[in-house]
């Protein structure tokens, strides 16, 4: 039964994540909806790996039978590639707001349309 | 297994030691070894797995990785000749990325597979932004979000393949027979097809490709547009294999080939309309694999990946010594190599025999159906037409820096010529015949559009992420429904 | 733009409910106690990440790797026109990094080494190490710590830990011998390059920003 309400929960931040990312304006924002959303897979993953009554798999740890370890390992890379990507993703956007001022994507696309004038 | 395993680990490790010093020395002792590999293990080998059962990760020898390696191999040779210039961590960076796409070729495992698409677009990224432009740099970042947006879809359909089959390995896949009337697979599946779509740059789903293209640094341009975006194409066949998807990705590749196509026609920026190219001609790749005709899919990924790359490597040059990127304004302002390159490139495009372009387009029409022949037809006559805009640029100046073209046009010529002459029927006049016509019913096409203006829909941030997220529910709820 | 996205997420959600509601019955595990066993770990965890799918691995660490080289080179680009005043010096702040720094360095150590037995690993090991190392930079200033610390040989062993992993996880795959002793090994080289490239990255936005 937890095991389904982590999957809720995860598919609840996939959505919340992804509508952050496509309202917010400032680029920040976005970068982290799209975080949260990433981290909603994540758990995605962990929750599907849970089985009713499993222990965590380490041998010797309880009786039982043992939770699915592969996710487990998987996500732990996908962790990785998240921060990867967020930190990447962050040092270019301080590299526009020194370069154009705004973090505002209206107010880039704009400036991309009329060639980026100086600001 | 072991050489292809080693040379992978020797183009990692020497791009590494590229960033501490003497990046080229390491680059080109990395283009050694993964020649010697390479040299060491074709013809192929069978599937193993690396790590042993039960989760090991399936890795083969199969056509798919012969190809993508003589192509990265052949690109790699190009860009050590042309970027001899380049310092800072152009040479580090590039041999760690050819690496990864070499090891992404010979992965058979769908979450290897999502690793190896993740750090080939984060190196992509850093490439890209290495032009410090800000218009590079503002492409690049689009391109990370849309493409990290379509690998959570990705991740999340692998959840549920996963949960529901307990594998991950391709070939382990496709032996449990699955049924997409299950609706855990059929999310699942739908899910992956579309986060690799994204990844691969498909119409209306990866929007970020024309302006990441375009934008980056002549050198970049040929690595993304040769390399980079086969990494989707070899998932999606990869997926092919594993799930009957063979509708979804005809009708992917359908969308893409004349969605990419219309944008292309009207588009006034050089690099950007290369760029649009592209996608048009993933459409060619995608039908082939929604067809089944694996090896003409394969043949045109490695055809696309030289001419395009021997494209943007001309165009690149261009539009760096004039200083201008619109087409009408280069005219004339060409050098004489950089035209001939430019030329070969656009012949070889627009499929003339007997460049690489021919032969691949022939291969690719050969089993298909007559439907299916018509639209490669039209394709390649929406090709020839928007290439002939490039006419007036054939009017070199003087001579000038030859670089490394003369490697790219060579290999495009080499494999048109073989091409042709292995794929049976290639060598009769009626094919030949077929081809000049096509090419010049294009240009007079280009004649009658040239008057035309039409205002096509500019896709901004939010929208290509709209358009991702709609096109993905899309894919992946026609599976699910099971209307495909 | 707002009606379609909420639409499309909506069916997303939906889609992936009814999915999870599909994918029982789930499929048997296969024998996880002796894959461990033949590892020399207790942690299944461990097992899989650094042996059965080291393949995968590799690349992980060369995200890791690349993303900071790529921070690196961002950061350069930069030019920082707003500088920010820096932050007074506390003798809170000193005690307390004297007093902890050296917990942290053990507990970051005890983390690397203890990975394959049960939660841990050369990940948080090297994020551990990493956080030490910026109270330490926070404590003593990052430019009186960076005169201290030899820039390029950090550089040298930070790259050289990369390869390291690769040629012994190479090997590794190629003879395929595998042990106890050497997910040790592989978790502490890990820790290694994870906590010298968050110092290289936090060294670098700091210097370039005048202050932590």
């Amino acid at each position: 039964m937890e095991g389904l309400a982590a999957v809720a929960l995860a598919i609840a931040l996939a959505g919340l994540g992804f509508w952050n990312l496509i309202v917010r304006r400032n680029l920040i924002w976005k970068l982290l909806g799209l975080n949260v959303a990433a981290s909603g897979a994540i758990l995605f993953l962990v929750a599907l790996a849970h089985r009713p009554g499993a222990r965590p798999p380490i041998v010797g740890l309880g009786p039982g039978p043992s939770a699915d370890p592969l996710p487990h390992a998987l996500v732990l890379t996908a962790i990785v590639i998240d921060f990867a990507t967020l930190a990447l993703a962050l040092v270019y956007v301080i590299f526009l707001t020194e370069h154009r001022h705004t973090q505002d994507v209206e107010r880039l696309e704009r400036d991309e349309e009329r060639g980026w004038p100086q600001p | 297994m072991a050489a292809a395993l080693s040379g992978v680990l020797a183009y990692l490790g020497l791009g590494v030691l590229g960033l501490i010093g003497a990046p080229r020395t390491f680059s080109l002792l990395a283009l050694l070894g993964g020649t010697v590999s390479f040299a060491l293990w074709t013809p192929g080998f069978p599937e193993v797995l690396v790590g042993g059962l039960p989760w090991g990760v399936a890795l083969a020898g199969d056509p798919w990785a012969v190809g993508l390696w003589a192509l990265a191999l052949v690109l790699h040779a190009t860009l050590l000749i042309h970027a001899r210039a380049r310092r800072d961590a152009f040479h580090p960076l590039t041999t760690v990325l050819i690496g990864t796409c070499l090891a992404g070729s010979l992965s058979r495992d769908l979450f290897n597979l999502y690793v190896l698409m993740d750090l080939s677009s984060l190196l992509a990224l850093v490439l890209i932004a290495s032009g410090r432009r800000v218009r590079a740099v503002w492409a690049g970042l689009q391109y990370l979000v849309l493409t990290e947006v379509g690998l959570t879809l990705y991740l999340f359909g692998l959840g549920l393949v996963y949960a529901r089959l307990g594998t991950l390995s391709v070939s382990a896949l496709a032996g449990q027979g699955p049924n997409l009337s299950d609706p855990a697979l059929a999310a699942g599946v739908g899910l992956l097809l579309a986060g690799t779509a994204v990844k691969t740059g498909v119409f209306l789903l990866g929007l970020w490709l024309p302006q990441a293209h375009g934008q980056a640094p002549t050198e970049v341009s040929v690595l993304l547009s040769g390399i980079v975006v086969k990494i989707g194409v070899v998932a999606l066949a990869r997926l092919s294999e594993a799930f009957p998807v063979g509708t979804v990705l005809l009708l992917l590749g359908i969308v893409t080939g004349f969605g990419g196509l219309l944008y292309a026609l009207w588009e006034r920026d050089l690099k950007v309309f290369l760029g649009f190219h592209t996608v048009s001609q993933l459409g060619y790749m995608l039908m082939g694999l929604g067809l089944g005709a694996g090896t003409g899919a394969l043949l045109y990924v490695v055809a696309h990946g030289l001419f395009k790359g021997l494209l943007f490597l001309a165009a690149g040059e261009a539009v760096e010594r004039v200083g201008r990127r619109e087409i009408t304004s280069l005219a004339g302002q060409l050098s004489l190599p950089v035209a001939v390159g430019l030329g070969v490139g656009a012949c070889a495009i627009a499929g003339l025999p007997p460049l690489a372009g021919f032969a691949a387009k022939g291969l690719l029409a050969q089993g298909a159906p007559a439907w299916a022949k018509a639209l490669f037809y039209a394709l390649g006559l929406g090709t020839a037409a928007s290439f002939s805009k490039l006419i007036p640029l054939f009017r070199p100046k003087e001579g000038g820096l030859v670089g490394g073209l003369p490697v790219l046009a060579a290999a495009v010529l080499g494999l048109g010529l073989g091409g042709t002459v292995l794929v049976s029927g290639l060598l009769n006049l009626r094919a030949w015949g077929e081809a000049f016509l096509i090419v010049a019913a294009g240009y007079g096409t280009y004649l009658g559009l040239r008057r035309i203006h039409p205002r096509l829909p500019r896709w901004g941030f939010d929208w290509a992420v709209v358009s991702l997220l709609v096109g993905a529910v899309g894919v992946a709820g026609l599976v699910t429904l099971g209307w495909l | 733009m707002r009606v379609l996205a909420a639409l499309s997420l909506l069916v997303l959600m939906g889609l992936l409910a009814l999915g999870v509601s599909g994918v029982f019955p789930r499929p048997a595990l296969p024998p996880m106690d002796e894959v461990a066993a033949e590892w020399g770990a207790k942690n299944v965890v461990a097992a899989i990440v650094l042996g059965v799918r080291l393949w995968d691995t590799l690349f992980e660490i060369l995200v890791y790797a690349m993303t900071m080289v790529g921070v690196k080179l961002g950061l350069r680009l930069l030019r920082w026109e707003h500088a920010i005043p820096p932050i007074r010096e506390t003798p809170l702040l000193r005690r307390s990094a004297d007093l902890l720094l050296g917990p942290i360095v053990v507990f970051a150590l005890y983390v690397a080494v203890s990975g394959h037995l049960g939660p841990g690993g050369g990940f948080p090991a090297g994020a551990i190490l990493g956080t030490a190392l910026l109270l330490l930079a926070l404590a003593k200033g990052v430019e009186r710590l960076s005169a201290e610390i030899h820039e390029p040989s950090l550089e040298w062993a930070e790259y050289g830990a990369i390869v390291a992993i690769l040629a012994v996880a190479g090997g590794l795959l190629l003879v395929g011998r595998r042990g106890s002793g050497y997910l040790i090994a592989a978790n502490v080289l890990i820790a290694l390059e994870v906590g010298i490239g968050a110092w290289v990255v936090l060294h670098r936005f700091a210097s370039s920003r005048g202050e932590v």
